[in-house]
């Protein structure tokens, strides 16, 4: 991927490698997070949680975390009752959670009290006065023993059972009889293991209510400051226009700030009640324990196929752990997300997907972390269960992909489980990424080392995406539809100012707003301010996750601007004295058709519009737009992966990784390089790294970063990047989003290329995170069962 | 996250005195290493605050300790439960008391159940502690019971 960099103003500013216009103030420590900002008179929270992963509460006693010097006040479960505040609405309103424990825990570090004193220390040191008598519970950890219902964990529902509910989509009859008639047949047991986005900010809040204006304003880690602002005004009762959410610089999300969690809400009713600021800022063991996990999907994955390596079948039966709440972060008819991509790149003639998911006594969640909700563990399943196929056929991983492909022609492709996939070429990529790593010679050498009784592997993924929710005849977040906002605002000399309902986590929109506005207009990209996150500025969105910020509110950028453009000609015809009909927009400026040389730059209708508009015309430049996608998009990439297995210790060294990208039309390939650097190492981590584990007991036993491990460069592989260009033919500039690409494709790559090298040795499958412990058991027991 | 010890100790004191000595939470509460404070409640039961060091844990844990003397001299049974800093620590043990010669000999046994950070910290480094643990109790028991001691004590 062509990463020049250019650093000067741009005209033509699409598909430009501008460097990012926000990272001046971030590299010198001039970030504004949560975290520091300090009002005055500001108090501080700090919650306690309880070591039970299931238990009783028989007495709460905060009387000597009253009397801690600095301690203001200590919250139960119980004082938010009585202001109705003690359970919440989940993200997709079918389930509701406790704020602060209430009668029982449910998990362990559930939040029980909060304590608010004069300083993050104080608050500390009052925490850890609050006497809480438990009476323990036995805990159910493992979704498979939930499902025997023989302990009801959630007694405050009416229906008794673990079970939260059945989701299907496709043909469960032909898909069956497909399969039973398949000349060849796999299924297996695949886990995405329970884990966790980890942002390096936790999640944090200042909650202020003002007793002068009546006004509460939330300086809040949130990744959709509009739908926060929306759900905190339906819990609470406060009319919206008395919220006001500012969501500052945010140091990552990923999913993870996208829900409500106890905190917020604590540190809210605390400022309400106290009339002054309180601040709430979670350790790291607290965003690792309480809020939204990711995953945490055992998928069976079934396919059926031809001896010649066709695939006929396509089932995948899921039981989800849901922990203690069903808090799962999806659109509202969406239980399961978009599950139903599972069929991947592959032109399956039938396939029947179905969920269960079930209450446990573990943290609540299942959000999407970097990706468009559980389109990361669809990806998994079916890549896995593709090379799982092409073992037992003896086909090569890439024959069999290219044998399979839905063809470039076959676009728009109506999947058998209900997406229309707008546009690709898949062998198109495939093959750019098989010449490119020298996929021929690399099989060569794997078999030269094979001979040796060295264990190299490669491994293939060939994803699809489905992002960009959403058209909001289908996509809603309690009732909310899932459109997004852009409002671009032409000052008189030619710069301007563009808001968007969307909020940066790091993703660059101050860059890459600007460029798409920049291109429509013919601006300078260097002089498009872009600003985020405030609630009473910005246009209404639902904010920024799922990879739908281009695809949504990227379109609501381009469609504003080409609405000031319509303008704009108009006022460009008034100077050129002309007709409009004879005025066009040509190579950034306005002329008469036919003379080429008599021209009008945006700059000169800009300052028109505000000294000199238009008769019978508004002055001003501005516009607004609303975006409702007619249609999701289908990014999808070809991985490569090539790994050197150490048959002695266990030990997985990446030699090699190719990523091919195509997420349609690049607004600037530097800021697509550094997402995919960035989603690549985090699927690495979850490859060989990371889970959030339970023991038998419901400790949850990664707690912290030396528990769960977040790689450093020393451990992070070199990443080799390229691209293919298929543009989405309903996008308004052909773009399809990419943030999530590499996150949901590489984990299926690292594993297909492991057991791609454990191949020889008969093992077939091993759950993530592929630990030197586990690989090594893996050969130590594949050894044993060898023939002598 | 359940851990297991036992182990068999020769303490240098005839049956009697050390039945008698392991009865007194005093007793038991002076051999503990790291303690900070101690409550007597009854004749069976005290409280502790110890400091506690493990991993990333660090801090005052309280402790409630009952004694549980089995009739006929033979058998003391223990329940410790407590915990800080977010974490439960619950243990059961018990010991068999028997005459050895002119000393005494116990073989003990403890089931310990950990929550919350502590049981994160991970099982090596919690058993070294334990056994630190273990190991001073019993040498101070043994200190305190051998006979110039207890002439002292006398």
């Amino acid at each position: 991927m062509s990463t020049s960099i250019h650093n000067e103003s741009e005209k033509h500013a699409m598909g430009v490698a501008m460097k990012r216009k926000e990272d001046p103030r971030f590299i010198r420590g001039k970030g504004n997070y949560v975290d520091d900002i300090t009002l005055p008179g500001m108090l501080f929270l700090s919650l306690v949680h309880s070591p039970y992963p299931h238990a009783r509460i028989k007495k709460i006693d905060k009387t000597a975390a009253q009397a801690s010097p600095g301690v203001i006040a200590v919250l139960t479960g119980e004082d938010l009752a009585a202001h109705n505040l003690a359970w919440i609405p989940t993200f997709h309103g079918y389930d509701k959670q406790m704020v602060l424990a209430v009668g029982k825990v449910l998990f362990q570090y559930q939040e029980v009290a909060g304590v608010i004193a004069t300083s993050r220390e104080a608050a500390q040191d009052g925490a850890e006065l609050v006497e809480v008598d438990y009476e323990p519970l036995d805990p159910v950890v493992d979704p498979y023993e939930a499902a025997k219902d023989e302990t009801i964990l959630r007694d405050d529902r009416e229906n008794k059972t673990n079970h939260i509910y059945h989701w299907e989509v496709g043909k469960r009859a032909e898909t069956d009889a497909a399969l039973a008639a398949s000349e060849v047949h796999v299924k297996e047991r695949v886990f995405f293991q329970r884990c966790h986005p980890a942002p390096l900010e936790t999640c944090g809040i200042i909650a202020d209510m003002s007793p002068a204006t009546g006004r509460l304003t939330l300086y809040l880690t949130s990744q959709a400051p509009h739908a926060h602002r929306t759900v905190v005004s339906l819990v609470t009762g406060i009319p919206e226009d008395k919220i006001h959410v500012i969501s500052p610089d945010i140091g990552g999300g990923f999913g993870n700030k996208v829900p409500v969690y106890p905190g917020y809400v604590v540190a809210a009713a605390a400022s309400v009640v106290l009339g002054v600021p309180v601040k709430w800022v979670e350790t790291r063991t607290e965003n690792l324990t309480t809020t939204g996990f990711a995953r945490d999907y055992h998928m069976d994955v079934e396919i059926g196929a031809s001896k010649d390596g066709k695939v006929t079948a396509l089932k995948v039966a899921t039981v989800a752990d849901h922990g203690a709440f069903d808090a799962a972060a999806d659109p509202t008819k969406y239980p399961a997300g978009m599950f139903g991509i599972c069929t991947g790149s592959y032109d399956f003639p039938v396939a029947f997907t179905e969920l269960d998911a079930y209450f446990t006594n573990k943290a609540p969640g299942g959000i999407a972390y970097r990706c468009s909700f559980r389109v990361t563990e669809a990806s998994y399943a079916i890549e896995r269960g593709m090379d799982i196929l092409g073992r037992k056929l003896g086909l090569d991983s890439a024959e069999l992909r290219l044998k399979n492909f839905i063809k470039k022609e076959q676009f728009p492709y109506p999947s058998p489980l209900g997406f229309v996939y707008d546009s690709g070429d898949y062998a198109l990529t495939l093959n750019k990424a098989l010449d490119t790593i020298g996929y021929k010679a690399l099989r060569e050498e794997q078999k030269e080392k094979r001979a040796r009784g060295e264990l190299m592997g490669i491994g293939i993924s060939t994803f699809t995406e489905v992002v960009g929710a959403g058209p909001s005849k289908h996509f809603d977040i309690m009732g909310i539809k899932m459109f997004d906002s852009a409002e671009i605002r032409v000052h008189p000399t030619g710069s301007a100012i563009l808001r968007a309902g969307t909020k940066s986590q790091g993703q660059g929109h101050e860059t890459t707003w600007a460029q798409i506005a920049a291109e429509e207009l013919g601006l300078d990209p260097q002089n498009i301010m872009v600003e985020e996150g405030d609630t009473d500025t910005a246009p209404y969105g639902l904010g920024t996750y799922a990879s739908r910020s281009t695809p949504v509110a990227g379109a609501a950028i381009a469609m504003a601007s080409r609405k000031i453009r319509d303008k704009a000609k108009k006022i460009a015809a008034h100077l050129l004295e002309a007709a409009e009909d004879d005025v066009e927009w040509v190579d950034y400026k306005f002329r008469v058709k036919g003379i080429p040389d008599n021209t009008i730059t945006m700059q000169q209708v800009a300052f028109a519009a505000y000294t000199n508009p238009a008769p019978n015309s508004e002055p001003g430049l501005e516009a607004t737009y609303y975006y409702d996608p007619p249609n999701l998009t289908f990014p999808y990439g070809a991985y490569i992966a090539v790994v050197d297995v150490d048959k002695e210790t266990g030990f997985v060294k990446v030699r090699r990784f190719l990523a091919i990208d195509d997420c349609g039309t690049v607004i600037n390939p530097m800021v697509v390089e550094g997402q995919i650097h960035g989603g690549l190492t985090e699927g690495f981590a979850i490859a060989f790294m990371q889970e959030i584990s339970y023991d038998a007991s419901g400790n949850n036993l990664n707690t912290n970063f030396t528990e769960y491990l977040v790689p450093t460069s020393l451990e992070t592989p070199h990443w080799e990047t390229s691209n293919t260009v298929t543009p989405s033919p309903h996008h308004p500039i052909g773009a399809k989003g990419v943030g999530e690409s590499p996150n949901v494709g590489s984990p299926a790559a690292f594993v297909n290329a492991v057991m791609d090298a454990l191949a020889p040795l008969g093992v077939v499958h091993i759950d993530m995170p592929l630990t030197r412990e586990k690989v090594w058991r893996a050969i130590r027991s594949a050894e044993a069962q060898a023939p002598a | 996250m359940n851990l297991e010890y036992s182990g068999r100790e020769q303490i240098p004191a005839a049956l009697d005195a050390v039945w008698a000595f392991i009865s007194d939470p005093a007793n038991i509460a002076a051999c503990m290493p790291d303690v900070i404070d101690t409550t007597i409640v009854d004749a069976r039961t005290f409280d502790v605050v110890v400091q506690i060091a493990v991993g990333p844990v660090r801090g005052k844990f309280k402790f409630h300790v009952v004694l549980d003397p089995q009739p006929g001299g033979a058998r003391m049974n223990m329940k410790i439960s407590g915990g800080g800093f977010g974490s439960v620590v619950d243990l059961d043990a018990g010991a068999d008391i028997a005459r050895d010669g002119d000393g005494t000999v116990l073989d003990w046994k403890g089931r310990a159940t950990m929550r919350g950070p502590v049981a994160t910290v991970g099982g090596r480094v919690i058993d070294a502690q334990a056994k630190r643990v273990i190991s001073t109790t019993f040498a101070n028991v043994k200190a305190r019971l051998t006979p110039a001691t207890v002439a002292e004590t006398k």
